[in-house]
């Protein structure tokens, strides 16, 4: 009796975990990249496949840009849902998907380790360059960013003055900081807050409920939260953003990734140049909403946009 | 990759987060939901298995408890009021609760009949006969619900990991999150290392306590023992 009910109080923690673990959105080292299909080749009129990473943004952009060369008359479709940057990086270069969305900062790491570009500026001059090698080519560069960001309370703002990280060492007493636990060892976690602002921090909380998270910083019990710019939760509790002067936290610019036959496509690129330039971070924001929690078709969503747009 | 790492090193077990503390945050998680839960579960215990009344209630309490998802009942305690201590324990409590219930009652209304006979023929009120012939009766089987409650709060403390709560989960979740499977794997280990050295604990517990209700050579005993022989 008592082993079986340990086991199950066992059990139950473990499958806990890992569904939590499985919707936590974050890149899942063991994805399975799905089995390839689509155009042996491309360009002209051959199918054009875009993919995307496992998480719903992603699925969003991938179903915007297949959408938008479909308007365009061209014969695209999308494989979502494929995985990490790993998996789906690989299949640009084997050819099973022809376009991917991407972020500049991430996916200037991902190909060069050793780059040493911090504003927007060096990543879309490096970015080319560094793509050459494995013949893959970047679109348009939109000003819509998901990347992490500081924020506090409207009061808090108020009260010490406070609008960006370089005033964050001037508050005194010394603020807990609240974000997800892999922060803690990011180059722009607890460390880069010292290191670069000279601000020490009285804790670090580790969260994995974006929504405790809120809560918390809602309640006082951490004073500085860390988010993406793209969560709602930040301008529907009218949470201020602290900017970053020095350059911190890497600019996360949403981009097309494409082979470069497809990207040289003057048709491919009369289709996304529009649709990257329309799209902004609250836009952005707006539609992860419209999936994550009201639950509608990324698809149907991404239609619905490029609609508005008159983009498709 | 040597899978051990985290766990023998000793840089992470110090400091506010550090192994060392979380360990400590789990065993206090743990203490307080049991403790809570033998609290409030032992009085409604002893009364359902006195009076005979209310076992459905028992059974119906326990079996719907066991199916609470700890991790969603906690995230909804936690929106609803806040993180911290004691929202956490509560949620953790709930879950030790009906183990606790259901072994006291059985072990009440389980006390041999004839002892019970026999202290009411000698005149013993109703709260004399709990505290005389059925409690020490049914200590052993408490003790044994309050092992398997301790089992099933010291895995599930986990969860408090959900809620900025600390507790070894956060080694399972933080090592997940950056993909340190030493981290990971320390976490499990220490989790099963407790769960394994508290129900050692408790089980010791209950032998001494068994080992105190039995025979004991007291003259009240023997007149209640001689009365119990005289009536079967």
């Amino acid at each position: 009796m008592t082993i079986k009910r340990s086991l199950a109080a066992l059990g139950l923690t473990i499958t806990t975990l890992v569904l939590a673990a499985c919707g936590g959105g974050s890149a899942n080292p063991l994805g399975s990249s799905a089995p390839p299909s689509g155009g042996a080749s491309s360009g002209g009129g051959t199918p054009i496949v875009v993919g995307s990473a496992n998480f719903t943004e992603s699925q969003i952009l991938g179903e915007i840009y297949a959408q938008a060369l479909k308007a365009k008359g061209l014969d695209a479709s999308t494989k979502p849902n494929i995985g990490s940057r790993e998996v789906y990086v690989k299949a640009l270069e084997d050819n099973s998907i022809q376009v991917v969305p991407e972020y500049t900062g991430n996916l200037l790491l991902y190909i060069d380790k050793n780059a040493t570009a911090t504003t927007s500026e060096e990543l879309a001059s490096a970015l080319p360059t560094a793509l050459e090698k494995n013949d893959l080519k970047i679109g348009e560069i939109s000003k819509a960013a998901d990347q992490d960001v500081y924020v506090v309370t409207k009061e808090f703002s108020a009260k010490n003055n406070l609008t960006s990280l370089a005033d964050l060492k001037n508050v005194s007493p010394p603020v807990v900081l609240g974000g997800p636990s892999e922060l803690a060892t990011r180059a722009y976690g607890p460390e880069g807050l010292k290191g670069i602002y000279g601000v020490t921090l009285k804790q670090f909380k580790p969260y994995d409920s974006p929504a405790v998270k809120t809560k918390d910083l809602l309640d006082d019990k951490i004073q500085v939260g860390e988010y993406f710019t793209t969560e709602s939760a930040i301008a529907d509790n009218g949470f201020v953003p602290l900017a970053d002067p020095q350059s911190m936290i890497l600019p996360q610019n949403v981009v097309p990734l494409m082979r470069g036959d497809v990207a040289d496509n003057p048709q491919v690129k009369a289709a996304l140049d529009p649709v990257q330039a329309a799209l902004t971070t609250e836009e952005l924001t707006a539609l992860n909403k419209q999936v994550d929690v009201d639950r509608a078709d990324p698809d149907q969503v991404a239609g619905d946009w490029l609609k508005s747009k008159g983009l498709a | 990759m040597n899978y051990f790492s985290y766990l023998f090193d000793p840089t992470k077990w110090a400091g506010a987060g550090g192994t060392g503390q979380l360990l400590l945050q789990h065993l206090a998680y743990t203490a307080a939901a049991v403790a809570i839960g033998a609290l409030v579960a032992i009085p409604l215990g002893i009364l359902i298995g006195h009076t005979g009344r209310g076992g459905f209630l028992v059974i119906g309490i326990s079996n719907a408890a066991r199916a609470i998802p700890s991790i969603g009942l906690l995230v909804l305690v936690v929106l609803l009021t806040s993180t911290g201590f004691g929202p956490t324990v509560l949620v953790l409590a709930v879950l030790a609760l009906p183990a606790i219930l259901t072994a006291t009652a059985a072990g009440i209304s389980g006390a041999d009949p004839d002892a019970v006979y026999a202290a009411r023929a000698l005149g013993m009120t109703g709260g004399q006969v709990v505290r005389g012939v059925e409690w020490p009766l049914a200590v052993p089987l408490v003790i044994s619900g309050v092992r398997s409650a301790t089992l099933q709060v010291v895995a599930t403390a986990t969860v408090a990991a959900f809620a900025a709560g600390g507790g070894l989960g956060q080694l399972l979740i933080s090592g997940q999150r950056s993909r340190d499977y030493s981290q990971m794997l320390a976490g499990a280990v220490l989790i099963a290392a407790l769960a394994i050295v508290l129900d050692l604990l408790v089980g010791g517990l209950g032998l001494l306590a068994a080992r105190r209700v039995a025979p004991r050579r007291t003259t009240k005993d023997k007149t209640v023992a001689a009365a119990a022989t005289a009536h079967a």
